[in-house]
């Protein structure tokens, strides 16, 4: 991938989104993360609304299940069931560890479902290695209009 | 239902008159009143009016003749017990065969009284009226065991909602003051003192014990919330499955656990695994100054599995025997050993759920043996409860 890589990180907990945005840009320079606090935001910045006419879509999004307005599962069912948007990678990235959150993610097409971590070394290195095996060792589709 | 009547003492009776006979009609009411019942009737002189009066009142009883104009009797109790199931019917009529008399009662009739033998009409009706009483009251009962089922499900959904709320909404926070509190050591080690560190250590041990102890409870709550999958299960590969999730432990600490050949036992797998690796990870975490040595056996009597989990750890006084499988008992402090009371208290839940019982045998510094019993269940009884 030659041009910056875009990580959308969908989640409410301040404390959550900044910390993995520190550790997500700490270890890449060419890379832009993307907050938004909400699943109606979240839906906005995927369909270019209102302000987000001008964003790109992102390579990898990270997605909290229990969002204010939109749920989580909502906005991971709008992006598998709309063409343009199936292809990008999701992973649920979340505190919940129930059962029926995580078959309900996976049943609606997200492509892992990562627990978030309840210390900081682990915590960090989940980052780490969703980063590295998304945007480093997967091959993502290529879009189109980049050719 | 029958109720008071507005006479003090009298009994009022709506009952619907199956007889074409105006003569019998009147005798019936007679009798009826004599003994003792405020009669309020209805007649019905053949199969239309039947269905007509059926359909437009409740009737405490119905006294039908079995011959009627246009229809045999058998047709008529068929459409009262169609319209009016609850409403009891006797059968007031002329000579009736036994063959018939028994199969008007076979499709349902509470009695039959000769038109000849009215005398009898009040034991017959007070006997209907009763019975009817009693099964109004066996409906009243079932309908409550019913209510206090659909409550005890709505109340083990809030549990559940409860569950997951605790795994959710109470993990999040913790793990942010878990995580900046870490953070804060990690930047700012150079700028703090000895005692600042400290704080920090406290403050991130705290929340991580919040997070174990959660995690704990949930796992508690689980064991009664799934329900048993019971099946045939080979206790070796339990143990093996509980060694392997331990096997960290059993690296750390050199600990030789070593099992004879357990037997296939009906159970449910996840909680067998459970069972075996808490009582097992016990015996590695209170070891003594000796590599743990762990031995599990099991043997059987005529209904009964019992397993034993021996180690060589520091024992259990015998006064704490039965304390220590209650939830949140600790001896020990977190320094010493650490841990929050759940594990022994889920191995009592486990045990007892699948019908057997746990129980400790030791003394201090001499080790400990662990014994439950698990009754023997016939293979081909697998079933699963909820």
């Amino acid at each position: 991938m030659t041009s910056a890589a875009e990580v959308l990180l969908v989640d409410d907990n301040p404390a959550d989104s900044d910390l993995t945005c520190e550790v997500l840009t700490g270890g890449r320079e060419q890379l832009q993360v993307r907050m938004v606090s909400d699943g109606v935001e979240a839906f906005a910045y995927l369909h270019h609304l209102g302000k987000y006419s001008g964003a790109a879509l992102p390579d990898l999004i990270l997605l909290d299940l229990n969002l204010p307005r939109r749920d989580g599962r909502a906005v991971l069912a709008d992006i598998k069931q709309n063409a343009s948007l199936r292809k990008i990678p999701v992973v649920v990235f979340t505190t919940s560890q129930a059962a029926q959150d995580i078959a309900r993610s996976y049943e609606l097409g997200a492509n892992s479902y990562v627990t978030k971590p309840g210390n900081l070394r682990d915590f960090v290195s989940a980052v780490k290695s969703l980063e590295e095996f998304w945007l480093r060792f997967a091959t993502l589709p290529v879009e189109e209009n980049h050719d | 239902m029958s109720t008071k009547g507005t006479e003090a003492d009298k009994e009022s009776l709506r009952v619907l008159l199956v007889e074409d006979n105006p003569a019998d009609v009147e005798l019936i009411r007679l009798e009826l009143q004599r003994d003792g019942f405020q009669v309020q009737s209805d007649v019905a002189e053949d199969y239309a009016q039947l269905e007509e009066k059926l359909g437009g009142a409740d009737y405490d009883l119905v006294l039908a003749d079995y011959n009627l104009p246009g229809c045999r009797g058998m047709e008529a109790l068929e459409l009262i017990q169609r319209k009016a199931l609850q409403t009891p019917v006797i059968l007031v009529t002329g000579a009736l065969g036994d063959v018939t008399a028994v199969e008007c009662i076979k499709r349902g009739a509470s009695d039959y009284v000769l038109k000849d033998h009215l005398a009898r009409l009040r034991v017959a009706v007070g006997r209907a009226l009763q019975e009817t009483r009693l099964q109004t009251q066996k409906r009243e009962a079932e309908k409550q065991l019913a209510d206090k089922v659909e409550e005890l499900a709505r109340s083990n959904r809030e549990l559940e909602q409860f569950a997951y709320v605790a795994s959710h909404d109470l993990q999040e926070p913790l793990r942010m003051v878990a995580n900046y509190t870490q953070l804060l050591a990690d930047r700012y080690q150079e700028k703090l003192d000895a005692n600042a560190e400290k704080y920090i250590r406290y403050a991130v041990d705290g929340a991580v014990r919040m997070q174990t102890l959660i995690q704990d409870l949930l796992a508690y709550s689980r064991v009664g919330r799934r329900g048993l999958h019971l099946k045939t299960v080979d206790a070796n590969l339990a143990v093996d499955e509980a060694l392997q999730n331990l096997r960290t432990a059993i690296e750390e600490s050199q600990a030789v656990v070593s099992h004879d050949r357990l037997p296939c036992i009906v159970a449910d797998n996840s909680q067998l695994v459970q069972l075996f690796q808490n009582l097992i990870g016990n015996a590695i975490k209170f070891c003594g100054p000796e590599p743990p040595a762990v031995t599990i056996s099991a043997r059987n009597t005529a209904d009964h599995w019992i397993f034993s989990v021996l180690d060589n750890g520091i024992g259990i006084a015998p006064e704490h025997a039965e304390t220590i499988f209650v939830i949140f008992q600790r001896l020990h402090t977190h320094a010493e050993y650490p841990g929050n009371g759940i594990g022994l208290a889920i191995c009592k839940k486990i045990v007892e759920q699948h019908g057997g019982k746990i129980w400790v045998e030791s003394e201090l510094g001499k080790g400990s043996t662990f014994h439950f019993i698990l009754p023997i269940t016939k293979p081909g009884t697998e079933r699963r409860t909820t």
